[in-house]
């Protein structure tokens, strides 16, 4: 069992509030991805649940055990940290075993649950080797022992992958879905790489000034933001968000450049639409919702990013076939995918939309 | 770009000035104190000593006087290193909490260190004055009885309370930083795999720390092994000779008997003794860091 609940749980270090009656329900064998830019609490949250920072307000529990007060080892959650906080003095078979060995195991079962380990994450040849004489794929790798061994109801993963280098967080990724795959414990796992909060995820919970704004699969948060801060924060590279108005016919204006034929229920009043990159196509002049010139073309291999100015909706981001070519001022039209575009209203929160023609 | 290293010419040239200076300063001396010790030579002959083989050595040896002040010596820096090295381990884990918001607290607690030891034996000598001294004074009036801490019994531990006292401050520095740069998620780490105060300072926090505490060790009894001003201001070498540290004991033999043949012998045992037990700990340093790289 591994089910953990958050009820109104908050944070202050005196007058400052890092974490705000946050309510998160989080089942067992679940895969939550903690995400949102640097300051918004999610480290300090993470913690909170670890039990190595005290929560100022509300409950946490565990499988229905409120554990608030308790110390980190009652909770019975492993954590892997980002700089891996391996044991310096002991090798990768103390450091694994050291849980157990504080847990007074006998000799015999932890020798057995290490070897276990070790096994699967490939580190027997390593076992009697330090954490200097590792590599950081290895020494993280460690790390994940040593929270395996123990048997944990839950992993807490704290930015794990940041210290190393590109090619191997991809593989390193790979190992922790696998992981959890083979393992089908809870995990909770911080980060502000939102590829690794996508590719991971079963569901992403998106922090903000220690609020939740927007919790929901990876596909709910880039189809269907919640709101702009979600829309731009997931996905790269980043949604266009363009300046409109709602018209007298009830038509989306785009400030003047176009018209958008998008059906506004009640007295919806978007004062934005935003539109991915890839929903975007790349049009003759006369045709397409607005138009603008191009400005400068990104070679991304797959495909080529295209940036078009237009004076009153500012930079837009068109993501275009690779082998496509506009020369720099050239006028082109923009064609929005008006299906897949997302409308905010004042206060930057999402407009439901019934009906799209 | 030449990264090579300099044509040997031009390194012997540049290191030059700094041979001659360690010829001068070291080398000459050390060839002198090494004629001297097997020679018999006094304060009118000193540029004329007289070869006398390896009867100074012998003299050396067969003075009780020099056993013990050899046996003081090392009774007094070894007890003086664990003390202090253990007053300094505690202080350092029970007052960085404190330390650590009011590091004004370190500067006061850094003061010991600032007198001159010397002073330090002078001020103990008249505060722990039989007749004259605060100390003794209210434990009679207080107690009816004081213990006599300079007399035969005391004067020993008296001496290595006074070191204690001056030079646990140095200990608590040391560790104060070791145990602050042992790094927070390593401790965390540990607490999450279960460690509580005592399990996380056995396995964690003195393995951590244990190059700094044998080096502060080595160093402390290097310092009370050696030690002169303070016991020498404080007790002299009485009562009886039983506070003589072989520093002392060199230079009564040097200053006060005038034989200088005899003390200059001691100092090279002490020498050739010294060197063998640094070498040995080397060795078993480096071996050390083999394993752990």
């Amino acid at each position: 069992m591994g089910t953990i609940s958050l009820r109104k749980a908050g944070k202050q270090y005196g007058a400052v509030e890092i974490i705000k009656d946050l309510d998160l329900e989080i089942a067992d064998g679940e895969f939550v991805v903690i995400v949102g830019p640097s300051g918004c609490g999610k480290s300090t949250l993470l913690r909170m649940i670890a039990g190595l920072e005290q929560t100022t307000s509300g409950q946490i529990l565990i499988d229905g055990r409120d554990v608030t007060l308790a110390s980190p080892v009652e909770r019975k959650l492993a954590m892997v940290f980002q700089s891996y906080a391996l044991y310096p003095h002991m090798t990768v078979r103390q450091n694994m075993g050291f849980g157990l060995k504080l847990a007074k195991l006998s000799t015999g079962t932890i020798k057995a649950k290490v070897d276990a380990a070790a096994d699967t994450l490939k580190l027997t040849p390593l076992l009697d080797r330090y954490p200097k004489e590792l590599s950081g794929g290895q020494r993280q790798r460690v790390a994940i022992g040593r929270a395996i061994v123990r048997e944990p109801v839950g992993f807490l993963f704290d930015e794990p992958l940041s210290n190393l280098d590109a090619a191997l967080r991809v593989d390193m990724r790979l190992e922790i879905a696998k992981l959890h795959r083979t393992l089908g414990a809870t995990m909770i796992y911080v980060t502000h790489d939102q590829v690794e909060a996508m590719t991971l995820a079963d569901r992403i919970v998106v922090l903000k000034d220690g609020r939740v704004m927007q919790q929901g699969t990876p596909h709910e948060l880039y189809e269907k933001p919640a709101n702009l801060f979600v829309a731009q924060f997931i996905g790269s590279p980043k949604m266009n968000v363009l300046p409109c108005k709602r018209n007298g016919d009830g038509l989306l204006d785009l400030s003047g450049e176009g018209i958008m034929e998008l059906s506004l229920t009640g007295n919806a009043a978007p004062l934005q639409i935003g539109a991915r990159p890839e929903h975007l196509s790349l049009v003759a002049p006369e045709s397409g919702h607005c138009r603008g010139t191009v400005e400068a073309n990104e070679y991304l291999g797959g495909t080529t990013s295209v940036f078009v100015r237009n004076p009153k909706l500012g930079l837009i981001n068109v993501s275009a076939p690779a082998d496509s070519a506009f020369r720099i001022g050239e006028t082109v039209g923009i064609q929005i995918d008006s299906s897949r575009s997302s409308l905010f209203d004042h206060s930057g929160a999402a407009i439901a939309r019934t009906s799209v023609f | 770009m030449n990264t090579q290293r300099a044509p040997s010419s031009e390194f012997r040239l540049l290191a030059t000035p700094l041979v001659i200076f360690l010829l001068v300063f070291l080398g000459f001396p050390a060839i002198v104190n090494l004629i001297y010790s097997i020679s018999d030579v006094s304060f009118e002959t000193l540029r004329r000593p007289k070869i006398t083989g390896l009867s100074n050595f012998v003299a050396v040896w067969n003075d009780s006087a020099f056993w013990q002040a050899t046996w003081f010596s090392l009774r007094f820096g070894a007890l003086t290193a664990l003390l202090e090295c253990g007053l300094g381990l505690i202080l350092a884990i029970f007052l960085s909490p404190l330390i650590e918001k009011r590091s004004w607290l370190m500067a006061i607690l850094m003061l010991p260190l600032m007198v001159a030891p010397a002073l330090v034996g002078l001020m103990y000598r008249l505060v722990l004055h039989e007749f004259a001294g605060p100390v003794p004074y209210y434990l009679w009036a207080w107690f009816g009885a004081s213990l006599s801490f300079l007399g035969p019994t005391s004067a020993f531990w008296t001496l290595i309370v006074v070191e204690t006292l001056q030079w646990t401050p140095f200990a608590l520095l040391l560790f104060y930083m070791a145990y602050r740069a042992i790094p927070t998620e390593v401790v965390e780490a540990s607490a999450m795999d279960g460690a509580r105060r005592w399990s996380l300072l056995w396995y964690i926090e003195l393995p951590l720390m244990a190059p700094t505490i044998a080096v502060a060790l080595l160093i402390r009894f290097i310092d009370g092994f050696r030690v002169f001003d303070n016991v020498y201001v404080l007790t002299g070498s009485g009562p009886g000779g039983s506070t003589a540290s072989l520093s002392i004991y060199i230079y009564e033999a040097f200053f006060k008997q005038g034989a200088i043949g005899k003390a200059v012998a001691a100092s090279v045992i002490l020498f050739v003794v010294s060197f063998a037990v640094l070498y040995g700990l080397n060795v078993i340093a480096s071996r050390r860091k083999g394993v752990l790289k």
